[in-house]
């Protein structure tokens, strides 16, 4: 959820840009749309039915999501050419890293996870959440790319993010908030 | 009633390609953006 914010936000910001130019609101053309779908579809079947979830074993579970991640990795470089999508490539290609290189799952440390979770009692190694893995830092490769960050403690919404988090907000962002309004007005 | 069906009819007809193309396109960057990020939130339900 943490993500979506960043969505709504840079539509917000394009559209306030494009009616300052003058223009009616475009959004951005991207090229092979339907890879996000097929990508996505075994993420939503694994992560999100509940069912399918406890029945497949998480070696299953690292192998798709890891299959998945590599075609939308695939769609964010085939459309490179627009504005912050270079910059959410480079984020998910650091989740991707580090996920790929701690058994398919995005390393969280029981601490980080404490702040989350209070009452968390379950040994290293254990799933947590939708994508995580708790995992000790020592015990960790490319610790420094996991969800080691906290929203502040005043704010009323608590999530651990990456720095891959950081870019692929950063890049919808960009994506949605500065369509090239020039470009387009003189075509 | 009448009225309220020529109404329908007019939203619908107003519901166009592009509306149809910006809808998916919004539905693939969220999933897109979902599915590439890992940010863990307050639930933490753990399996």
């Amino acid at each position: 959820m943490l993500l979506l914010p960043a969505i709504l936000a840079g539509w917000l910001v394009g559209v306030v840009r494009a009616r300052s130019f003058g223009r009616p609101y475009q959004l951005p053309e991207l090229r092979f749309l339907w890879l996000v779908f097929v990508a996505f579809l075994p993420q939503f079947a694994v992560l999100y039915l509940p069912g399918l979830r406890k029945l497949l074993p998480d070696l299953w579970t690292a192998i798709l999501l890891t299959a998945s991640q590599l075609i939308l990795l695939g769609f964010a470089w085939l459309n490179r050419a627009r504005p912050g999508m270079g910059i959410l490539f480079a984020g998910a290609a650091l989740n991707f890293t580090v996920m790929a290189a701690n058994r398919g799952f995005m390393p969280i440390s029981p601490k980080t996870a404490g702040h989350l979770n209070p009452n968390l009692d379950v040994p290293s190694g254990s799933r947590f959440g939708l994508k995580d893995i708790l995992l000790p830092p020592e015990a960790t490769r490319f610790e420094w790319l996991a969800d080691r960050f906290l929203l502040p403690a005043w704010f009323p919404y608590q999530a651990a993010f990456s720095a891959g988090d950081v870019l692929i907000a950063l890049g919808v962002f960009v994506l949605l908030a500065y369509q090239d309004v020039h470009k387009r007005n003189s075509t | 009633m009448k009225n309220q069906l020529n109404l329908l009819v007019l939203s619908v007809s107003k519901i166009n390609r592009q509306h149809v193309q910006a809808f998916f396109l919004m539905a693939s960057l969220v999933m897109l953006v979902l599915g590439v990020g890992a940010p863990e939130d307050g639930g933490g339900n753990i399996r």
